[in-house]
């Protein structure tokens, strides 16, 4: 292994043109296959894509996804923008207002992509009222614009009384009022926001608050393009001018701008070229390859810089920075691939591409560093390279250098001070870590301040909550329970079974036996018996099944997250209390056919068709729609949790197959995928990492201690993270396979150098830590302020998990770095008289082979289990 | 010599008789709604959605014309068996609005419905319920758009835009009985969005009728087809049929 990159660096010293030119050939090659198809679209290449669904965060496959699509169909429910609009000052019921907002709906109706029949908006329902004598009536909930005032409060009032408008399209407080915009896409929501917003605009509609869950996605798509195009190379501006502030050479710092580029070019374009899209999460993916290739590339730059003067020629200097970090190099980018290889292990997709395409990322920043780098340093001219020794930070006593030795030295001697800080530490660590709070909010993922977070907040302060969740109920009635009942009412079986046919349906056989009873003399008595059969099929018009979803919706009245829930039952109640003309009236009543002669009053309306967005027309299944005024994925959950303790309480809730539905409950199946995953990913390859530290160290020990910053990093962010409040959320999630990778090279580099360093003193450890706090803790110095401040620029980003990503790329660093720093040398010290006994012939100490064993039987245990 | 006379007849019928799309409109409702002095039907209604699940209602309707172009429907339901005994009753004024009763046997309430607006759904169907009982033509404007060997196609423009839904409709007429054999309707962007069919015409007493129809919705993708049998013209239903009193008590023996 280690010839062979020997030869691959070699051939980069002696062939530096041909080298750097087989680089940039890669990288120019991959990003025209990018680039080229999408300028000439007839290039029969895959296109770049974005995709932004969070439900693809789950497989097409998966079975929640499979049932929320099924029952999207069923129930006839598309994706909605709900388009608010508030005025705060004289309320939106107004004779201005309410004309306006008329002409909107107008416009929303006609757009393309907009499913016009089922847009809801003041002039597109149905009011129920009783206008006194015996008369009802179902009219448009506003017609025309009123004229006066008088008649556009009444409007307010009007659908105040109905409950499936109060709080939906009326807020309690006559303040706001809202559309709602169904879609035959989620892909085109933000430009159908864009153009309603537009036409608020020209028609001077003031307060217009456009939100919902697929703006907000689709929203993502596009801004994730501008992080993308902006904090990335924002990033590598701040890496290039730290840089350059330690080595004052621009040509020499471009190298690692190069690699970085290069790296994130090349996995960028295999990405693309094989298909997959560009999701939240792999718009990641230059982010996180930037800091590891950067990574490398300082670790060389900065040992070529200090030990340059020292050789004699160009040459000798280049092989010996190669040679001395080729083994740590090659340690470290195994140790990150395999972290994120990881990945491809979680049930989630979008992170198992994630997870490959960042290894693969790591793998090019470290082929390029073996071959670009070394050739480009081949390349520069001498007169930059003389130049180096007159920087000031270059003099032998250096403030840097200086600053370095005096830590190590100190770390050593109070080694003691320094063991017993980090426990507390790491006890604080645990206490914060027990603190975490797993959550995600893909609305959250807008900066606080953000349009779409202002109308998030604007609108669920005034509407009963923007966020859907839908339960369904469901009893399955097969053609043979339909003959049983048919043969219990005393239909005979043999004139069933001769009628029957084998793709009947339970409404088919129903149909055949009214035919039968149509031919009969006495075809009503006959007629009678199917009618007992038909009323027991139709579960959801039973009184006893709406009565026992009413006791549901009541108990959820008093949760703080589900701001109103609708059911089959609120519409019976209405229109049974709209026909009797008195409030006492608003119950479900006591026979089945009562309720559907509501339900076929209701049908007389302009919109029939939304009865069976509440229920299947066989009354089967039927469907809550819960309304949460917080699509954040720990309320869902706790919603959830209370709804189904009270179905299972519940003697008749009890005896239906209950489901769950819709975005708000897809995020928490995913995310709840995300954590476990994500735990087992990360324990997976923490002992695969533990295990090629031990392989790789020869020794158990040191593979152990290997392990420690990483350790102590991981727990001391995810310490963090449950000290400051902030959700574990999907960013943070994956930040994990990260730390695994960037803190344990500042480890592998140290430890490295810190058994060399003993090697040259002949075993004298004390001698050998001011060599160690040379230029190796100079480099890992350097590489953490370079990559820690260098993705500060991220913190500016509109969007949450750009910044969460900034925060805690800097975060990681900083910890491993000062942990490989601090805490490493105080605990090598005081294991000193074990450690660095090494076993004369090079062999492994039988623990560490018994370890090896039984390292290995974990990671093999630990896949079983899961 | 025959043949020629007729085809000088025929021509002669085409061009001297030219009618206006008014009068192609009067005769259309009349073939339509009109037959006779009354009638009566059986009627079935199979109510599909867009993902082919299918609901059927089932009802008697009787019909009896009254003076001017006034009549009264009645009409009793029979199927689903939960809504059985349910009764409707309209009583279609030209010169003012119609007045429509309901009557729901389990709640035990006779409904006066309000009839500002025919155009809601009729029972659950994709028909309203001005496709029931005939729209009167005095609310639109018609033209005569084009003439095509078997019909009449007729574009019809609400004069009240704001009251209803579409924004024009074209109807093709046919030309010997008048019936309307297609409809298609216009929403305010000027999309198609809604139409009929007369899917199955038979003579019945003499009547050219249509005995199947169906009427989709293009937006929703539901559609209903509705089927006639026992068709009966001029079967001297009496006038109090029609009158509150009978909701609660059907009559019977103009029901079988």
């Amino acid at each position: 292994m280690f010839k062979w990159v020997q030869k691959l660096i070699l051939w980069a010293i002696e062939k530096p043109r041909q080298a750097m030119r087989y680089n940039l050939i890669t990288a120019g090659i991959l990003g025209a296959l990018v680039v080229l198809p999408l300028v000439f679209s007839f290039i029969p290449l895959n296109k770049l894509t974005i995709d932004t669904d969070p439900e693809n965060m789950l497989s097409t496959h998966e079975e929640v996804r499979v049932f929320h699509n099924e029952m999207r169909k069923e129930f006839a429910l598309y994706d909605i923008l709900v388009v608010g609009v508030v005025d705060k000052k004289d309320g939106v019921f107004t004779p201005d207002t309410l004309k306006k907002v008329h002409e909107l709906t107008r416009y929303a109706q006609g757009l393309e992509g907009v499913i016009s029949k089922e847009v809801m908006a003041p002039s597109t329902v149905d009011k129920i009222t009783n206008a006194g004598q015996g008369i009802v009536n179902f009219s448009w909930l506003m017609d025309t614009p009123p004229e006066t005032s008088e008649n556009a409060k009444k409007i307010y009032q009007d659908a105040k009384r109905i409950p499936f408008l109060n709080g939906t399209i009326v807020s309690e407080d006559g303040k706001a009022l809202a559309l709602y915009v169904p879609l035959k896409s989620k892909d085109i929501s933000y430009k159908i926001a864009k153009l309603l917003q537009d036409k608020a605009d020209t028609i001077h509609l003031k307060g217009v608050h456009i939100t919902g869950l697929p703006v907000a996605q689709d929203r993502f798509g596009t801004e994730m393009f501008v992080q993308m195009a902006i904090s990335a190379p924002l990033a590598m501006l701040f890496i290039f001018l730290l840089m350059w502030f330690f080595f004052k050479s621009t040509r020499f710092v471009s190298s690692a701008m190069i690699i970085a580029g290069l790296s994130v070019v090349v996995t960028v374009g295999l990405l693309v070229v094989t298909g997959n899209t560009v999701h939240i999460m792999s718009s990641m993916i230059p982010i996180f390859i930037i800091p590891i290739a950067v990574l490398d590339a300082v670790h060389v730059l900065s040992d070529f810089f200090d030990t340059y003067k020292k050789h004699k020629t160009r040459k000798e200097a280049v092989q010996h920075v190669m040679h001395t970090l080729m083994k740590p190099m090659l340690y470290t980018s195994i140790t990150t691939i395999v972290g994120f290889l990881s990945l491809a292990f979680t049930p989630i997709p979008p992170v198992q591409v994630f997870g490959i395409f960042v290894a693969l990322g790591v793998f090019f920043a470290w082929i390029s560093t073996m071959t670009f780098l070394p050739a480009y340093l081949m390349q520069m001219s001498e007169k930059t390279l003389e130049s180096f020794s007159k920087i000031p930070s270059h003099k032998k006593e250096s403030g840097l250098a200086r600053m370095l030795k005096a830590f190590g030295s100190w770390t050593v001697r109070h080694r003691w001070i320094v063991i017993f800080m980090s426990l507390i530490l790491l006890v604080g660590a645990v206490f914060g870590m027990m603190r975490i709070r797993v959550n995600d909010n893909p609305v959250k993922w807008f900066a606080e301040g953000h349009e779409l977070r202002i109308a998030d907040k604007e609108l669920n302060a005034r509407f009963s909550g923007t966020y859907m969740a839908y339960l369904t109920f469901k009893k399955e009635i097969t053609v043979n329970d339909t003959q049983a009942f048919l043969v219990e009412a005393g239909f005979p079986k043999e004139i069933l079974t001769e009628m029957r046919e084998e793709k009947d349906l339970s409404s088919d056989l129903i149909n055949k036996a009214y035919d039968y009873a149509d031919s009969q003399d006495d075809s009503d008595a006959w007629g009678a018996r199917i009618e007992i059969a038909e009323k027991r099929m139709q579960i959801f018009k039973d009184p006893e099944s709406l009565k026992a979803i009413e006791r549901l919706q009541k108990s959820l009245e008093k949760s703080d997250y589900v701001g109103k829930s609708s059911s089959l039952g609120d519409i019976v109640k209405t229109v049974h209390r709209d026909l009797y003309g008195k409030e006492e009236a608003f119950v479900i009543p006591g026979r089945s056919e009562k309720i559907a002669e509501t339900l076929l009053m209701y049908q007389n309306s302009h919109r029939p068709d939304d009865l069976w967005h509440f229920v299947s027309p066989d009354y089967t299944r039927t469907a809550v729609f819960l309304q949460l005024k917080s699509g954040d994925n720990a309320d869902m959950k706790k919603v959830v949790e209370a709804v189904d303790a009270f179905v299972k309480k519940d003697p008749v809730l009890k005896t239906f197959d209950s489901k769950w539905f819709g975005m708000t409950y897809i995020n928490v199946v995913w995310q709840d995928k995300m954590v476990t995953g994500m735990t087992e990913a990360f324990l997976g390859s923490f002992l695969i990492v533990l295990l090629l530290m031990t392989i790789l160290f020869r020794s158990f020990a040191w593979g152990a201690l290997a392990m420690l910053p990483l350790t102590i990093t991981i727990m001391g962010i995810y310490g963090l993270i449950g000290w400051i409040g902030k959700d574990y959320d999907m960013p943070i999630a994956v930040l994990s396979s990260l730390s695994l990778g960037l803190a344990v090279d500042y480890a592998i580099h140290f430890l490295e150098r810190a058994r060399e360093g003993v090697r040259v003193t002949k075993g004298k450890w004390c001698e050998s830590v001011p060599t160690l706090f040379g230029e190796p803790a100079r480099a890992i110095f350097r590489n953490v302020i370079v990559v820690s401040v260098g993705f500060t620029p991220l913190l500016f980003a509109p969007l949450v998990p750009y910044q969460t990503v900034g925060l805690f790329i800097s975060a990681i660093l900083f910890f491993a770095g000062a942990v490989s720093l601090g805490i490493l040398p105080a605990v090598l010290d005081l294991f000193k008289k074990w450690i660095f006994t090494e076993p004369k012939d090079k062999g492994m100490t039988l623990l560490t082979k018994i370890s090896i064993v039984l390292i290995t039987l974990l990671i093999i245990l630990e896949n079983f289990m899961f | 010599m025959k043949k020629l006379l007729f085809t000088v007849l025929m021509g002669m019928s085409v061009s001297s008789f030219a009618m206006s799309a008014n009068d192609i409109i009067d005769k259309a409702n009349q073939a339509s709604y009109y037959k006779g002095n009354d009638g009566s039907a059986v009627v079935s209604m199979d109510i599909k959605d867009s993902q082919g699940r299918s609901r059927n209602r089932k009802f008697t309707i009787l019909r009896k014309n009254v003076s001017g172009q006034n009549q009264k429907f009645y009409v009793y339901f029979e199927r689903p068996s939960d809504v059985k005994k349910t009764a409707f009753l309209v009583h279609k004024n030209t010169q003012k609005d119609d007045d429509r009763w309901m009557y729901l046997p389990s709640l035990d309430l006779v409904k006066r419905i309000a009839s500002g607006d025919k155009r809601t759904s009729f029972v659950g169907s994709t028909f309203f319920y001005e496709d029931v009982s005939g729209r009167n033509p005095q609310e639109d404007n018609f033209e005569l758009v084009d003439t095509t060997d078997d019909y009449y196609v007729i574009k019809g423009t609400p004069k009240k835009a704001d009251t209803v839904e579409f924004s024009s409709y074209k109807t093709w007429i046919h030309k010997t009985t008048f019936l309307p054999i297609k409809m298609s309707y216009l929403d305010k962007s000027g999309k198609e969005y809604r139409t009929y069919s007369a899917d199955k015409v038979e003579t019945v007493g003499g009547f050219p009728t249509v005995v199947q129809a169906t009427m989709s919705d293009l937006g929703s993708g539901g559609k209903t087809t509705i089927s006639y049998s026992k068709v009966k013209y001029n079967v001297g239903l009496p006038e109090d049929v029609f009158t509150e009193r009978y909701l609660k008590t059907p009559p019977q023996e103009w029901l079988k």
